[in-house]
């Protein structure tokens, strides 16, 4: 298409950019293995402030923490997604298209704008420093998107095939779960993908409703950190890395589902 | 990723102009169409919808988590006249800046990856990867690249500018420092948009206008831009509600909304009020503002892809 010199200018942009992108990511790698001193004078390397970080928050703890929170959130958004595409996309009953207008709707309200009501609740409820209180939140505020998803999907897949198999006496159950949910399955790694990135990286939710450094996700244990005024920038940066690494694994496991997602948020 | 908050679309349209079936197959498909829908409308009903409600609700009260007395406008009122309000307003309108550089950017290197040069693909998944990370931590290394003693003051010495920066010091600096961190995150997304957009448009389009000797320049113009401007209305909208509804985590790590009020937006606002002042009905008063705006440029989009469409 182009000449070569031209392809040559175009890789060196190209090229030039991704460096930009990625400094961060190396400048948190380089950092986390130098001691606070050895980052002041840029000379020499040690595991001193890894150390400093398994000593400065319960590194293993919170790991577990954002897992079992991230994992319950995304199983239940999945399960509501799926069921909820499913009725929205295949199944007719009165009122169906109000409600997946409110859904639709619903992407749109933002977290900031439910926040104070939806502590106030979880507080009334007794599941601050509770996994089930945030999960719950992550959970209702992933569905949406989710949902909207699911249904997307579940539109494009064949009435025949539902009407085949109510013709060999299956019930709407069955075929949800024999014939619908294998054929949707890349829609729900999409999802769970999506939603995975979306709770493991949160602060806000994290920061209200698991306040004790006991329960904290590893991304809010992160943000406490920085905030006790510890300035030893080699320790945030390993803690940096900790926290990243999951979500980036995910990322480099499931990316063409990620551009899937998005690519299906545009469609119409 | 931000929560995808834009794309109402036609779905809801649904079943309009199937025939009707009656009997016990009907009765029996209504009954498996609630059943699958209650956990979505259980779910968003009390932790989404409720809490909505609340909030407005809450917004004409004076309340303290626990009693609420019911005061009116009052909350917005005071809104009106509360000179911190405006700032944060403008800090906002501040932020819309950063806007055309978070699309022109990466509309420019979506258009040059799509020239498919060797490594494009690699340099795709390079471009999409802080998309899995998190604000907190891109909040943290932009400090470093930020500060006095920080990377980008290396690099200006690397470069032999004479000039050292401070950003985060000034309220104007420090509003720029989180600018260009929010387009720097934002530059993956919205690549993988347009070139998403791109590989759609057909080759002939390119071929013709080549043929008529347009160069590479007047293709991107005159070519590329207008045919993708669906895509680019939707990275725009897209792009606009991250900016005012996910940036939380960026400004607590960054400024912590400082110096001053310098980068204190309207959700960092409702933060503020409501956890670190405790004056939460006045907070439930801006998160409703903030909730209308985020459903006005939602509304705009809905109403501009139809125009479209017709």
């Amino acid at each position: 298409m182009l000449r070569r010199a031209a392809r040559a200018a175009v890789f060196a942009i190209l090229f030039l950019v991704a460096v930009v992108m990625l400094y961060p990511f190396w400048f948190m790698i380089q950092t986390s293995f130098r001691s606070k001193q050895q980052f002041q004078t840029g000379v020499g390397y040690s595991l001193d402030s890894w150390a400093g970080l398994f000593d400065a928050i319960p590194v293993v703890q919170q790991l577990v923490n954002s897992t079992v929170v991230t994992v319950a959130a995304v199983l239940i958004i999945l399960a509501a997604s799926a069921t909820g595409g499913y009725a929205f996309a295949k199944l007719r009953f009165p009122g169906r298209s109000m409600v997946l207008l409110a859904i639709i709707a619903g992407m749109m309200i933002p977290l900031q704008s439910v926040i104070i009501p939806e502590f106030v609740n979880i507080s009334q409820l007794g599941l601050v420093n509770q996994y089930p209180g945030a999960v719950l939140v992550y959970a209702a505020l992933g569905t949406p998107f989710a949902t909207y998803l699911m249904t997307t999907y579940f539109r494009g897949i064949p009435t025949e095939l539902i009407e085949a198999s109510l013709i060999d006496g299956a019930s709407y159950a069955q075929i949800f779960r024999r014939v619908m949910l294998p054929l949707a399955t890349p829609a729900l790694v999409t999802v769970a993908v999506l939603q995975f990135i979306q709770v493991w990286d949160d602060l806000l939710i994290g920061l209200l409703f698991l306040q004790t450094p006991a329960v904290r996700t590893i991304t809010v244990g992160l943000a406490t950190l920085q905030s006790s005024r510890i300035i030893d920038v080699p320790v945030l940066m390993a803690g940096s890395l900790v926290s990243a690494l999951p979500a980036v694994v995910v990322y480099l496991i499931f990316q063409r589902y990620l551009i899937a997602g998005l690519t299906m948020g545009m469609s119409r | 990723m931000t929560r995808v908050a834009s794309i109402g679309r036609s779905l809801a349209r649904g079943g309009a102009g199937e025939a009707r079936r009656a009997g016990p197959l009907e009765a029996a498909e209504r009954r498996a169409g609630f059943l699958f829908a209650l956990p979505v409308i259980l779910l968003t009903g009390s932790l989404l919808f409720l809490p909505i409600l609340q909030t407005v609700y809450y917004s004409f009260t004076q309340w303290d988590g626990i009693t609420a007395t019911w005061v009116g406008l009052d909350n917005f009122r005071r809104l009106s006249s509360d000179p911190v309000f405006w700032r944060v307003l403008a800090n906002n309108v501040l932020l819309l800046a950063a806007i055309p550089f978070a699309i022109l950017i990466p509309l420019l290197v979506a258009f040059l990856l799509h020239q498919h040069v060797a490594g494009w693909r690699f340099f795709r998944s390079v471009y999409f990867l802080p998309t899995s990370i998190s604000w907190v931590v891109i909040g943290m290394v932009a400090i470093r690249v930020f500060a006095r003693r920080g990377i980008l003051n290396d690099l200006l010495r690397m470069l032999g500018i004479p000039l050292t920066t401070d950003l985060l010091t000034t309220e104007l600096g420090a509003m720029l420092a989180v600018s260009l961190t929010f387009i720097w995150s934002v530059f993956g997304t919205n690549t993988i948009i347009f070139i998403t957009g791109m590989a759609t448009l057909d080759r002939d389009v390119y071929e013709a206008a080549r043929v008529d000797g347009a160069g590479p320049w007047a293709v991107f113009r005159y070519v590329t831009i207008p045919l993708l401007m669906r895509f680019i209305q939707f990275a725009f909208v897209l792009t606009v509600i991250t900016g005012f509804t996910a940036l939380f985590s960026l400004i607590f790590i960054m400024t912590t909304g400082g110096p001053g009020y310098g980068t204190t937006t309207l959700e960092f606002f409702v933060y503020q009020k409501a956890f670190a002042q405790g004056v939460f009905g006045y907070a439930a008063a801006i998160g409703t503002f903030l909730f209308a705006i985020v459903f006005l440029i939602g509304l705009v989009q809905r109403r501009l892809l139809r125009s479209q469409e017709d």
